[in-house]
C-alpha cells in the first residue's frame, strides 16, 4: 500500500464526531472492506450508574501518538486509509468518544488493523477520562503506557 | 535553565494547575524534577510508581537529562477510548 498518509485523518474534537463522514472519507473504489470501531459512553462503571464523562488530553502528544498508530497500521497491514478521531470534554451516555475507520482491499487486514488501532490507542495515547456519578467523580483507572527503561534515545533539544 | 512542566488527570487535581514554567537549578533529570515537586507537595510521592514521563511529547525514562526549553509532562495511567 503506498497511500500517502495525508489521506488519513487524525483528530481531537470537542463536538460530536461525524461518523458517516469518516466512513465516506476512507472509502475508495480500490477497497473492498471498511471496518469501524465506535467506542461510546456506557451508563455503568464498576456497577455504578454513570451520569457523564469528561475527557481531557495532552493534545499535542495525543495527536502525535495517533499519527504514530496510523504509521504502524500502514507498515503492518495491507490497508488503504485510516481515520482515528477522539472527542474531548463532557460526553453524555451513548455518545461516541472514539471512532476508528480502516479501509482495505480485503477484510482481514481491515479487521486486524482496526483492532490493533483501538488496543494501541487505549495503551499509548495520553487521554484521560473522569467519571461522574451521583455522589462524586473519579479519574478512571487507566493503563500505564510502556515506559522506556533507559536513556540512550534521549537527544539534546535541537 | 527553564523548562515547562505539565500535569494531567488526577495529578493536575493534586498539584492544582496543569502547567508551569520553572527555572531549574538543582535538577538535571526528569526524576530530579519530580523530586523537586514532591518536596513541595509530599502527597505527590505516592503517585510516582503509577506515572510515566514524557519529554517533548515522547515517552521518556526517568533518568532522561533535562535541557533548556524542554516540555516535561507527568502522565497518569491513560484512559482514553
Amino acid at each position: 500500500m503506498t497511500t500517502p498518509l495525508d489521506d488519513d485523518i487524525f483528530l481531537l474534537v470537542h463536538e460530536p464526531i461525524d461518523l458517516p463522514h469518516l466512513v465516506r472519507h476512507v472509502r475508495a473504489p480500490t477497497d473492498g472492506a471498511i471496518v469501524t470501531f465506535d467506542g461510546f459512553v456506557r451508563n455503568l462503571s464498576h456497577n455504578r450508574s454513570t451520569l457523564y464523562l469528561d475527557y481531557e488530553a495532552y493534545e499535542s502528544m495525543a495527536l502525535a501518538k495517533m499519527r504514530e498508530i496510523g504509521q504502524q497500521l500502514h507498515a503492518k497491514y495491507a490497508i488503504h486509509r485510516v481515520a482515528i478521531v477522539h472527542r474531548l470534554g463532557r460526553l453524555e451516555i451513548g455518545e461516541t468518544s472514539v471512532f476508528i475507520a480502516v479501509s482495505a482491499p480485503h477484510r482481514a487486514a481491515a479487521f486486524e488493523a482496526c483492532r490493533y488501532a483501538i488496543d494501541t490507542l487505549k495503551r499509548t495515547v495520553p487521554i484521560w477520562k473522569k467519571e461522574y456519578f451521583e455522589d462524586g467523580a473519579v479519574w478512571a483507572e487507566g493503563e500505564l503506557p510502556p515506559a522506556p527503561v533507559a536513556t540512550p534515545r534521549a537527544k539534546p533539544a535541537s | 535553565m527553564r523548562v515547562k512542566v505539565l500535569f494531567f488527570g488526577r495529578l493536575k487535581d493534586v498539584v492544582g494547575h496543569s502547567e508551569e514554567s520553572l527555572e531549574v537549578l538543582q535538577a538535571s533529570t526528569i526524576e530530579q524534577l519530580f523530586a523537586l515537586h514532591t518536596e513541595r507537595m509530599p502527597e505527590l510521592a505516592k503517585y510516582r510508581s503509577s506515572l510515566v514521563a514524557s519529554r517533548n511529547q515522547e515517552f521518556a525514562s526517568w533518568d532522561t537529562p533535562l535541557h533548556a526549553g524542554d516540555e516535561i509532562a507527568f502522565l497518569p495511567p491513560v484512559s482514553g477510548g
